[in-house]
């Protein structure tokens, strides 16, 4: 038997020696209990040597700082005043954000958010999707194009957004202006109390449909033809084939991105710390926002710590979900 | 392997506390939490998501460990 | 896919131009914005701001030139007392009667998410891989259990998560510093490469190792030796993945840096000019900024989809 190829050769080149290999391996037929007569740590150890750093890390710096988080949520601690008394004051942090209206309001501002991000994002990247798997000409070059929003910073984007949000010499602007005939001068998407939540959602929307539309593009090419070719021996008109078919066999894929994206939105921080920070007023203040506000500028440690438990059980909860249809999509 | 040691404590557990029913229990709970917290009519609704969020998603979590 | 197609689910002709058109015409709508970036990057300030705005204009690389320098207002007199004017930016700077004062930060916020973006991706993929072939190859109790907690902790709220790590931070010393920075990003990107990779490795045959091991090799030369050199495409990916998110992060960055170790993206929004956003130098470090991702978006292409659900989704 020759040796294992030395340092690091083509993978190609590892492939075929390994499948001889394997072969070889495959010729012996004896390796039953395999796993216990190799040399070296046992497969135990190994296991344990390779997760535990993971795990140690997350656990170092992730559950120790949510656990800490927990702990502060039930006290009237201050950042900002680290010397002063801290008193344990139960749950009154929970009660004062799940019994304020002010708080109930901002939200609103956050479901206002995320229902329509993700309306108008599943019905756009939904159609694309449709559309691109007509696979005309030159598909997969303009589906690339597509795809190139979603991988940018939405932080240095949405800022760059404000500048084409100007009134007057905002390139949008001046577009619907041009289309509508309504004064440049008076669209004024970030500080006009009603236009502003559309505007952080026209860029969500911007950015994050082409992320609906690469799962839906999945779901709809992971449904075999010979389906449609059946549907197509009874006659079932396009129109029924769409929903009796495509719809349902697509609907986890859709389900997946749903759910992320309503994850994401949920949390959404940077797009609209930068684009409108909230304001005018707190029209825009989603959840995130209004966190950053009582954290990092009230420093109201021990009541948004609450809030961020709060908002941490609502994404839990999701993530559960989402897992659960993740593995539904593998199983595919 | 795995599809007999199911087969085996199937039988030990009772019709109801079969993971499919609960499980889909705990996402409704987990989404009604979503819409109590949402919604614009109550306010008392509100006061009353993150609980109800709270049980979902704890149910959740004991229930998937419950066999098919 | 096209190539198995019977003719009765093949699109019709006048269908697929329809369906062409159409995301064509979407694609050059949503690329606007980009080339709008673009475009601005190279005009000059009275030109960006122009109304209507302007499409056709005389570039400049005056944006670039403020996006790396900061100058001072200056008299007349003193301006034309400087000796001549040695590099184009020293010249526009001049006509608009000041002159170059430094460098400014930008140079060194880049370099910082340089090092940061690399130094958590490293981390990340070292720690993801090893782990990755954990859970693919060995039956770990609680696999599920903890391979969900490993996804929820990126799943987090970052500002939720901030509030105890930036208490945390200022106990260790660690606030605004690269190393923690380096930490955090790595916390989060685990997570995401474990479940890339975990995927990538599951389709790498057992029988490989196994047949290595009969062959008289430990389990860890034979991770090394021949797990590891099939998994390269797979590392390169979830490596990239890492990169993009480390590079794009806002909320921790403008949240526990300040100053010595502040990335580029809570960086680009200070940049003002006198009266204002300088909205050239803006669009000119949006571009430098830019640039690496759409290099590795086209690299990335294929595996995308991988990416964005955790790699279960593999077309």
């Amino acid at each position: 038997m020759s040796d294992m190829p030395s340092g690091k050769p083509l993978v190609t080149d590892t492939n075929s020696s390994i499948l001889d290999r394997a072969a070889t391996a495959a010729a012996h037929a004896t390796p039953e209990p395999l796993a216990k007569k190799v040399r070296g740590l046992s497969d135990r150890m190994v296991a344990w040597i390779f997760i535990a750093p993971t795990i140690l890390l997350l656990l170092a710096i992730n559950i120790f700082p949510l656990i800490w988080a927990i702990q502060l949520s039930f006290t009237n601690y201050r950042a900002n005043r680290p010397n002063a008394d801290i008193k344990n004051i139960g749950l009154q942090n929970y009660s004062r954000i799940l019994g304020d209206a002010d708080t109930w309001i901002a939200m609103q501002a956050t479901a206002h958010f995320v229902f329509w991000t993700i309306a108008l994002q599943t019905l756009i990247g939904f159609t694309l999707a449709y559309l691109i798997d007509r696979k005309f000409r030159g598909h997969a070059f303009w589906t690339t194009v597509i795809l190139v929003p979603m991988m940018l910073s939405p932080a240095v984007v949405g800022n760059f957004w404000r500048f084409l949000y100007q009134p007057q010499i905002g390139l949008f602007t001046y577009i619907i202006s041009f289309f509508t005939g309504i004064p440049p001068t008076e669209i004024e998407m970030l500080s006009n109390v009603s236009l502003a939540p559309w505007s952080i959602i026209i860029v969500d929307t911007w950015m994050w449909t082409p992320y609906v539309m690469l799962i839906c593009l999945a779901g709809l090419r992971s449904i075999p033809d010979y389906i449609y070719e059946a549907a197509e021996v009874d006659r079932a008109s396009p129109w029924r084939q769409f929903w009796s078919i495509t719809l349902p066999m697509a609907l986890p894929f859709i389900m997946l991105a749903v759910l992320f994206r309503g994850i994401e939105n949920f949390k959404m921080f940077d797009m609209v710390n930068l684009l409108t920070g909230g304001g005018p007023g707190s029209t825009t203040e989603v959840a995130s926002i209004t966190l950053k506000r009582e954290a990092f500028e009230k420093w109201r440690t021990g009541y948004s710590s609450a809030f961020a438990i709060i908002l941490f059980v609502a994404v839990f909860g999701l993530a559960n979900i989402y897992v659960k249809v993740l593995n539904k999509v593998k199983n595919r | 392997m795995s599809n007999q040691s199911i087969v085996k404590r199937k039988s030990n557990w009772p019709v109801f506390l079969r993971r499919g029913l609960l499980e889909n229990i705990a996402i409704a709970l987990i989404g009604l939490g979503f819409l109590m917290l949402f919604q614009p009519f109550a306010l008392v609704l509100y006061t009353y998501s993150f609980i109800t969020m709270l049980v979902g998603t704890v149910m959740f979590i004991i229930v998937s460990k419950f066999p098919e | 896919m096209s190539a198995t197609a019977h003719s009765v689910v093949e699109p019709s002709k006048v269908s697929r131009r329809i369906a062409g058109s159409v995301v064509v015409v979407y694609a050059l709508v949503s690329m606007i914005p980009l080339f709008w970036i673009l475009a601005t990057s190279f005009k000059t300030p009275p030109d960006s701001i122009s109304y209507p705005p302007k499409v056709i204009f005389t570039p400049s690389i005056e944006g670039y030139c403020n996006l790396f320098t900061t100058r001072t207002r200056q008299t007349a007199e003193y301006i034309a007392s400087l000796p001549p004017a040695e590099t184009f930016c020293d010249e526009t700077t001049r006509k608009r009667n000041m002159v170059i004062a430094g460098q400014s930060n930008f140079l060194p916020r880049f370099v910082n998410s340089l090092i940061i973006a690399f130094g958590s991706t490293f981390c990340a993929v070292f720690l993801g891989t090893l782990a990755a072939y954990g859970f693919s190859r060995f039956k770990v109790p609680l696999a599920d259990d903890l391979l969900f907690f490993i996804l929820s902790t990126r799943m987090m709220p970052p500002i939720a998560v901030a509030i105890p790590i930036y208490l945390m931070y200022r106990e260790l010393g660690l606030s605004d510093t690269a190393l923690g920075m380096i930490l955090l990003y790595t916390a989060v990107n685990v997570s995401l490469a474990v479940w890339l990779l975990k995927g990538f490795i599951d389709e790498i045959p057992r029988e490989y190792e196994e047949a290595a091991m009969i062959d008289g090799y430990t389990r860890m030369q034979s991770f090394f030796k021949v797990v590891l050199p099939q998994a390269t495409t797979g590392i390169a990916a979830t490596a990239i993945f890492c990169l993009i998110f480390a590079w794009n992060e806002y909320a921790f960055a403008s949240l526990l840096t300040s100053g010595t170790a502040q990335t580029a993206p809570p960086f680009i929004p200070t940049i003002i000019g006198e009266g204002g956003q300088d909205w050239p130098a803006v669009a000119a470090g949006t571009t430098v900024f830019l640039v690496p991702i759409l290099v590795f978006t086209i690299l990335l292409r294929k595996q995308l989809l991988r990416g964005i659900t955790f790699g279960a989704v593999r077309k």
